[in-house]
């Protein structure tokens, strides 16, 4: 099946869209899962979108652009993902497979992209020396169509030749290496998991993470992780209440710092 | 001087939560996008002033970088300082710009990237995998919420400037604390729902079969996953480890276990 240049284009329309969310408001468009849902719809499957983007959101949980860092373009590689699996008629799995490698390749045009706006930059610098803000109020303006080519290109590159492509996979890929790309899908969600508990201070709260875990792999079948996250909710909840109750007690005695004990030393030092 | 007025602040809000990022570069960052966001406050207060609108664009246009939401409160307090003093004292805007930019990417890319995604996108996966589009509208309520708490973060650093914006950020640690327990909690359940490896690996001894899976979940349910992640968190805190490597490894090791079974000729 080819995909009609129709599909393409409002596909293409999409990503741009997808990509303006992811840096700014961060609403949904730009997630894997919204990727995976959206192409589904737009090209008759929505079973298979809905599967292919919500496991990849899953895989890619943990993994932001902490400070700035360029990560794999895993929304790109949603939408190509499910596509191929659509054209393919080979089912969610597939698309999955094919995602990954995708969104990793698909690495280099973010940077590109982010390399680009660095000339933009500098034409800034130079307007901004003349004092004339229109013009450097263009340049920021200007630096949308970096991000936006970096996508739209290998979307509308890889549709175009979709049919081509996937045949290609079908005929040169070894059934082993589909068969690893499988068990890497069911694996790799590890790794978003890995980066929030780097992220997130586990050594302070170790507890707490074994809490969550034990709920879940003894009380899986009867819990969820909307439940799983009230439980944590009402645990943070008793933590501000007793953080607030011991800083409001600090603020009492007159002393800032936690611990009160040695304050009262210094206290009595400097009354003397 | 000319004085802000309520529709310039807001126009401010509007530009921040589209466009800080698009001039994003690798040199100055956010930078260009800085520049861009207060422009309607600039060109207020310095419209009859070219020298100071030449020194306000070129110190926007410096390296700037932090977390999206928590960028309104450095922003607000911004408008309010050259609000009263123009750009007469320019090393306060950068000092307060370039001081708080650091702890507030902290704070900020804890709560809204880190715990709120994992725990609003965890939840509608599960609800997309099961058929159902509802859960998408779920992350799209969170940012509308979201943009609200934005806007209040603009009129909190406008309003209260530098010293109560700092200790604001001092309330907000506090609450980063309870939210790293939440999200930690999310974190450990998230372990056996969403890694869904189970080792298929059969070993027969004569007539008994040992399923090795079996084993490892009679010891403790969900291990195989809980070693995975344990491992690629171990991995994480290697010199020269980054989340992309460690996908080319968790590729490798997805071959190497999706075909034990020819690797061992069962």
């Amino acid at each position: 099946m080819t995909v009609p240049i129709g599909v393409i284009a409002v596909l293409c329309v999409y990503i741009s869209l997808g990509v303006l969310d992811q840096i700014s408001m961060q609403l949904g468009p730009y997630s894997p899962l919204f990727g995976g849902a959206i192409t589904g719809l737009i090209m008759g499957d929505l079973k298979t979108g809905l599967i292919v983007g919500a496991t990849l959101q899953l895989m890619t949980l943990g993994v932001a652009t902490f400070g700035g860092a360029t990560v794999p373009d895993f929304l790109t590689g949603s939408v190509m993902g499910t596509a191929y699996a659509i054209i393919a008629g080979k089912g969610a799995e597939y698309g999955i497979g094919l995602a990954v490698p995708i969104g990793l390749l698909l690495t280099q045009t973010d940077i590109l992209a982010r390399m680009a706006n660095t000339f933009v930059q500098h034409r800034a610098d130079h307007y901004a020396e003349l004092g004339d803000y229109k013009k450097v109020e263009r340049c920021n303006v200007y630096g949308v169509f970096p991000w936006i080519l970096s996508r739209i290109i290998p979307v509308a590159i890889g549709l175009i030749f979709g049919q081509s492509v996937v045949s290609v996979i079908n005929s040169f890929i070894p059934t082993w290496f589909m068969d690893g790309l499988k068990t890497a899908g069911l694996i790799l969600p590890a790794m978003g998991i890995a980066i929030l508990m780097r992220y997130l201070p586990i050594k302070k709260y170790f507890s707490f993470f074994i809490f969550g875990f034990v709920m879940m792999a003894y009380g899986g079948k009867n819990f969820s992780i909307l439940g799983a996250a009230l439980v944590g909710l009402a645990m943070a909840g008793i933590y501000v209440l007793f953080a607030s109750k011991k800083k409001s007690a600090v603020v009492a005695t007159g002393n800032e710092d936690d611990d009160i004990e040695v304050d009262d030393d210094d206290e009595v030092e400097i009354d003397e | 001087m000319n004085k802000l007025d309520k529709k310039d602040i807001n126009k401010v809000y509007w530009r921040n939560l589209f466009g800080l990022q698009w001039g994003w570069n690798y040199e100055r960052m956010q930078g260009l996008g800085y520049s861009w966001v207060v422009m309607p406050a600039l060109k207020k207060l310095y419209k009859d002033d070219k020298v100071a609108m030449s020194k306000a664009l070129k110190t926007h246009l410096g390296f700037f970088n932090t977390s999206q939401p928590m960028s309104h409160l450095i922003i607000g307090a911004d408008l309010g300082i050259e609000e009263k003093t123009g750009m007469e004292d320019e090393m306060a805007i950068v000092g307060l710009k370039t001081g708080l930019m650091g702890p507030f990417a902290g704070v900020g890319d804890t709560i809204f990237l880190a715990i709120y995604r994992a725990i609003i996108f965890s939840i509608a996966s599960y609800m997309a995998l099961s058929g159902s589009t509802i859960g998408l509208l779920l992350p799209i309520i969170g940012g509308v919420m979201i943009a609200w708490v934005r806007y209040k973060f603009t009129w909190i650093g406008y309003r209260q400037g530098t010293k109560l914006v700092t200790e604001f950020a001092d309330q907000m640690k506090t609450l980063t604390e309870g939210a790293s327990i939440l999200g930690l909690t999310v974190v450990g359940a998230l372990i056996p729902s969403v890694v869904n490896y189970s080792l298929d690996l059969k070993y027969k001894m004569g007539k008994v079969t040992l399923d090795i899976n079996d084993m490892m979940n009679q010891v403790l349910p969900s291990l195989a996953p809980l070693l995975i992640v344990l491992f690629s968190y171990w991995l994480l805190g290697k010199k020269k480890m980054n989340s992309t490597r460690l996908i080319f490894v968790l590729i490798a090791l997805g071959m190497l276990l999706g075909n034990l079974k020819r690797i061992f000729g069962l």
